[in-house]
Order: C-alpha cells, then sequence, then structure tokens
C-alpha cells in the first residue's frame, strides 16, 4: 500500500514536473498594452516577441527556445506591482519594460526582490536611488538629458524666458526639475513652472496664463498624447513660443495628434528610430516594418529591445541563466552596441552613453536634426 | 482683460460640453433615482462612431460642413438606440429591486462598453482628421477663438434651450416630470411610464452623443478610458446644479468649466483639481441639494 502510493506519488511528481525539463527560457514583458499608451507598450511586446523569434530561428539559447510572457499594466502603478508579481511567480528570469517611470518605480522592488532582471527605458532618476543591482535603464536617466536641454536652450539657442510644463507623473516633474536646474546653471531665465494633468486635454486655462507672460520657448516634459495637444492648443491660442519637448514626446503619434500645428516644434531625445546611424537599428527597423507593417513607435521600442539583446547576450556569453552570473555580465559589459549607439551601465544600472540630439518635426512629419548639426 | 476673456472662453467650450454629457445623468436620475455610470462611455462610444464616419468619408472629397453632420446624425441614432439597449438589458429587469443592484448594473455597463471599444477600435489614442471646419480665428477684446469653440458654445445653448423647451412647454414634457415627481401617481394618470423611461434614454443619450463628437472635434483626440474621466466630470456638474434638475445640470456644467479655467489660470495649475473641487464642497456645504435642487424629502 505504502509502496503504490509512493509509486503514483513519484509518478505524479514526474508528471508535474514533466514541462519543467523541456523548459524553455523565459523572459517577461511588462508594457501598457491598453490604454493611453498603449502603441509604445505594444511596440516593447512586439519588438521582445520579434528578437525571440529571431533567435529562435537560430535555435534558441543553451538548447532551449525562448519564450515571451507579457503583462499589460496599463500605465498605471498598481496594475504594475500586480504584473511584477505575476510574472515573478511565472518565473521569467528577466523582465523587459515598462515605458513609463512611474511603472517600472513600482515593479522594482518585486523584482529586486526575486532577484530578475529588470531593464526599461524609465529615465526618473528615483530608479536610482536604491541601486538595486537587477535594475537595468536601457535610456539614459532624466539627469542626462537635461543636461543637454539645459545648454541647448541657453547657450545654443539663447532663450531669454523660458517656461516649463510638466504633468503631475514620477518620470515628468523628475524631467522638469532636472531641466529647470540645468537652466539655471547655464544662468538662463525660468518664469514659470506650471501643471497640466495627464489625458484632461484641457489645457487651454494653463496655455493662457503662459501666454500672458511671454515666454520666448515652452519646455514640456511630459508625454507625446498630452504634447501633441499642447502643440496644437497653443496655436490655437496664438501663442507664439517655440515649443520644445521632452524625450516622451518623441512618437509617431505627436505629430498626428498636433496636426497641423506640429511643424516647428523641437523634441530632444536620441533620434527616432529610421534616423539611427547604426547598421543593426536599420536592419531592426526593417525587419520590425516587415513583421508589423509599421515602423517603432518611437525609440523607446529600440532601448527595450536594447535591453532584450543584452540578456540575449549575457545568457549566450556566460552560457547560463543564472540571474546573478548574467547581472555580472551585463554591469561588466564595458561598449555594448546598442541598436541606439553604443552604451555601458554603471553599478546602478544607469546608462552612460546617449547621443542626445534637438531635432525639428517639419510639415511633412518627418524629423530634421537641428544639434549637433550633422555632416 | 485679454487673459481674462480667453479663460472665460476656455471654460465655456469644455462647460458647454459638461452640459450636454450632465443632463443625460440628470434626466436619468430624475424619473428613475439612478445614476447612470454608462453615460460617460456611451458619449465617448458616440465620438468613436462618428470618428468611424469621418476617416471613412474624409477622403471622399465631399465637404468636411457635410460630412460632419452626417457623423453627428449618425452618432446621434446610434448612440440613443445603444441607450434605449442599455435600458431594457441592464435596468429595466432590476427597476423593482434593491436600489444597489442597479447601481452595480450601471458599472457593468460601463465597463462592458468601455471594453468594447477597446476590442472594436483598439487600445490605441485615435486621432481625428484635421481640417474638417473653416479655420477661422476671431480676435476679441484681446483673446483668439476659434470656429470649433463659438460651434460648441451655440450649439450647446441651442441644444440646452431646445431640451428646457421640451421638457416645460410641451404634453410629453409635462409627463416626464410628471413620472419624476411620481411614478405611480403617473401611471394612474394614464402615463405610459415606460414609454416616458425609454425618451430619457433616448433623449439623454443623444444629447450625449454630440457632447461626445464635440469633444473629439475640438481637441481631436479620442482615447476609450475617456469615457469615465469625462463622466466623472459631467457627473460633478449634475450634482452641482443639483441633480435631477436640467436648469441645474446647464449651469453645473457650465461653472465646472468655468471653475477650473479661473483655478489653472489664476490660482495654481497644479491645484487645478483640488481647488475645483474644494469650491465644489464649500458650495454643497451651504447648498447640499446643488444650486437649484430642492429639498427632497426621501421617500419611505
Amino acid at each position: 500500500m505504502t509502496n503504490r502510493l509512493t509509486i503514483g506519488a513519484a509518478a505524479a511528481l514526474a508528471l508535474l514536473a514533466g514541462p519543467a525539463g523541456a523548459a524553455s527560457i523565459l523572459i517577461g514583458v511588462q508594457a501598457p498594452t491598453t490604454g493611453t499608451y498603449a502603441d509604445e507598450g505594444q511596440g516593447i511586446e512586439k519588438a521582445v516577441k520579434l528578437l525571440a523569434e529571431q533567435q529562435n530561428a537560430k535555435g534558441g539559447l543553451l538548447g532551449q527556445k525562448i519564450e515571451v510572457k507579457v503583462c499589460d499594466d496599463e500605465g498605471k502603478a498598481p496594475q504594475a506591482a500586480i504584473c511584477a508579481r505575476q510574472l515573478v511567480n511565472d518565473k521569467v528570469i528577466a523582465v523587459i519594460g515598462s515605458y513609463t517611470s512611474g511603472c517600472a518605480l513600482a515593479a522594482q522592488p518585486i523584482y529586486a526582490a526575486a532577484n530578475v532582471i529588470q531593464t526599461s527605458d524609465g529615465t526618473s532618476d528615483k530608479l536610482l536611488e536604491k541601486g538595486y543591482k537587477t535594475w537595468f535603464g536601457n535610456a539614459a536617466p532624466n539627469s542626462a538629458e537635461a543636461e543637454f536641454t539645459g545648454e541647448y536652450l541657453v547657450k545654443v539657442r539663447g532663450f531669454k524666458n523660458i517656461a516649463v510644463l510638466t504633468d503631475h507623473s514620477a518620470f515628468a516633474t523628475g524631467l522638469a526639475d532636472a531641466v529647470i536646474a540645468a537652466i539655471k546653471a547655464n544662468n538662463g531665465n525660468v518664469i514659470e513652472k506650471a501643471f497640466v494633468n495627464e489625458g484632461s486635454q484641457n489645457f487651454t486655462p494653463v496655455l493662457t496664463k503662459l501666454k500672458a507672460m511671454n515666454p520666448d520657448v515652452l519646455y514640456y516634459s511630459g508625454y507625446y498624447s498630452d504634447g501633441g495637444l499642447i502643440k496644437a492648443q497653443m496655436q490655437q491660442l496664438g501663442m507664439n513660443a517655440v515649443f520644445v519637448g521632452g524625450d516622451a514626446n518623441q512618437n509617431v503619434q505627436f505629430a498626428k495628434i498636433a496636426g497641423p500645428a506640429a511643424a516647428g516644434s523641437i523634441i530632444i531625445n536620441v533620434p527616432a528610430p529610421q534616423y539611427l546611424p547604426y547598421p543593426a537599428a536599420k536592419q531592426f527597423v526593417t525587419d520590425y516594418e516587415k513583421k508589423y507593417g509599421a515602423v517603432p513607435p518611437s525609440v523607446f521600442t529600440l532601448t527595450n529591445a536594447d535591453g532584450m539583446r543584452a540578456v540575449l547576450e549575457a545568457i549566450e556569453k556566460t552560457n547560463s541563466t543564472d540571474p546573478d552570473k548574467l547581472m555580472d555580465y551585463m554591469h561588466n559589459l564595458k561598449e555594448f552596441q546598442g541598436l541606439t549607439g553604443p552604451f555601458r551601465w554603471s553599478g546602478r544600472g544607469e546608462r552612460i552613453g546617449s547621443p542626445f540630439v534637438a531635432f525639428e518635426v517639419q510639415a511633412d512629419g518627418s524629423d530634421k536634426i537641428l544639434y549637433p548639426k550633422q555632416n | 482683460m485679454g487673459t481674462f476673456v480667453q479663460q472665460v472662453f476656455n471654460g465655456l467650450t469644455v462647460g458647454g460640453i459638461y452640459a450636454l454629457i450632465a443632463l443625460g445623468y440628470t434626466m436619468v436620475y430624475g424619473v428613475m433615482r439612478l445614476i447612470n455610470f454608462a453615460h460617460g462611455d456611451l458619449c465617448i462610444l458616440g465620438a468613436f462612431v462618428g470618428l468611424t464616419l469621418l476617416t471613412g468619408t474624409a477622403a471622399s472629397g465631399q465637404p468636411g460642413a457635410l460630412v460632419l453632420l452626417l457623423a453627428f446624425a449618425v452618432a446621434i441614432v446610434v448612440i440613443a438606440a445603444a441607450g434605449v439597449v442599455l435600458e431594457l438589458v441592464a435596468y429595466r429587469p432590476l427597476r423593482k429591486a434593491d436600489r444597489l443592484s442597479a447601481v452595480v448594473s450601471a458599472l457593468g455597463a460601463s465597463l462592458l462598453i468601455e471594453n468594447s471599444i477597446m476590442l472594436i477600435w483598439g487600445p490605441n489614442v485615435h486621432v481625428f482628421p484635421a481640417g474638417l471646419l473653416p479655420d477661422v480665428i476671431w480676435h476679441v477684446a484681446g483673446a483668439t477663438i476659434t470656429f470649433v469653440q463659438v460651434m460648441i458654445i451655440f450649439a450647446s445653448v441651442a441644444l440646452m434651450a431646445a431640451l428646457y423647451y421640451f421638457v416645460h412647454h410641451t404634453l410629453f414634457g409635462t409627463a416626464i416630470r410628471a413620472v419624476a415627481i411620481d411614478q405611480d401617481a403617473a401611471r394612474l394618470m394614464g402615463i405610459n411610464v415606460n414609454r416616458i423611461i425609454m425618451t430619457v434614454f433616448i433623449v439623454g443619450p443623444a444629447l450625449g452623443a454630440i457632447g461626445g463628437l464635440f469633444i473629439g472635434v475640438y481637441y481631436r483626440q479620442a482615447y476609450f478610458t475617456m469615457g469615465w474621466t469625462y463622466g466623472l466630470y459631467a457627473f460633478i456638474a449634475a450634482i452641482l446644479g443639483g441633480i435631477g434638475n436640467i436648469p441645474g445640470a446647464m449651469i453645473g456644467g457650465v461653472l465646472l468649466g468655468l471653475f477650473n479655467a479661473f483655478a489653472a489660470g489664476y490660482l495654481s495649475s497644479s491645484w487645478q483639481d483640488a481647488i475645483t473641487f474644494g469650491l465644489l464642497i464649500a458650495i454643497l456645504l451651504v447648498r447640499p441639494t446643488g444650486l437649484l435642487g430642492e429639498p427632497v424629502a426621501e421617500n419611505a
């Protein structure tokens, strides 16, 4: 009797263990695939799936297939924490995403506790504060972007009166504060810092207030869905200030939302995917377009793809899926050849090395790089 | 001065939209004592139906005004029909049930419509075609006012005036008011209560569809979760004016738009919602039934 039970239990265990034995390498995607930032979230999901597919076509890694698990965090912090727990329970070894800093921030301690690699385009400097070794930011932090922005606005363009507008998100307020500090460091003049409510659409009251202050330039640190609308409403109000947007305004939707008002907007970021000079980037954009019928929505699709590529490279080079070995490998990379340019990670997971540019949206929706001057 | 006039126009434009949507909440509450939480989502559904027609016909080379009129007409019909279906499916079976059941049903209907929009149109931000309306800008006392704003303000006022006339000066409107006061007595007087409720679920969503499409035409942007945001604002406008009271919803909507514009423009843009809602709480403390609401004795 006892024997039979033992055999039964063993058989049951073997059955349970069965699928795990033939396991694949699990990579998680945490991204807002629905909601206001859906196209960014879907971009991340599509990029990671494309890379997994390409790797599997080459026979996978360590003799196993790469499998992608996706969780939709809706761009909301509480949902991001739920996603993080879910992906940890699914036993992923690394998570790509999320798009917003707020969501990456909410998920960060959960991945850190579970020793799961997290690579996101979140640029809020708050993401670096705790110094989690599981954190690998795949876009340069706000402080680096702010430095470039302050210099560009004050030194390069010589703007005298600068108004700064932000939403209430962790990312945008952080960037706005960093930009204000950088403008002041360059002896520039910030005449006002004002706020909009994300997604509220009704920005004319605050823009009317800013218009009365006669700024030369309005710098907006929030996201493209609001940024495009702000540019359109500036035109509606007859506001002549130059619109300069932070990195999250770089999205194919920006020009569509701003409509005829889009032309002349300046956005500061690494170049949009189609303007990246690197052959690997061109190849990736071509593959992406071929598979999905559209170009990636923004450069953050590619920075997250870089996060995925770094994880895959680490698995291949260390011949292991042990998270500690992978993290060591990634931290010690001297220069990772990213689609978005060569970069490396500091000990606290800060991306070092990002070729920022200021580009102007043209009437036909294309971008023209204004600074630094291109050959 | 220019800034002040500009803020008034900013406030009136959104206020008109809030008011159109608020009417749907207040009419349904008036006759059924029910908060129709699905109303905001119905309005945004109207925006999406209109958007589909606009993108479908914008390339046809027809004049923008004609295309726009067609979009409004179709959105009104579709959303009015959706309102009727909503009443029949989600509310009529629960009319005799506990009031809480109807509220839960309303919340469920809201989620159902929101997610249906997501499944049909996708989760992305949708952009309305540009250049449908003349690109005319007027300069009034230092403020700039666009054609779309004037259209929204005038159309909202005209629709509200028409609704006011319908409810207060026609026999059908009198019947609606009678049902609002006392359903049983109205039934004894030979009024078909079901028909009245049905009418309310046609008129409210039809006005809401116009409001929803105004949002789309003004901001040229629509996404599936928008119904909740606008529904909440409009619901608050209805409460501010005195829920159940039709002129109250109109005044509440316009005041809410103006409050918001002045809070953001003159006090603090980071506290604009807190200031707006603080003011609302203050008003409700003084007048608990809203600006035009009358003291109501709860039915036993």
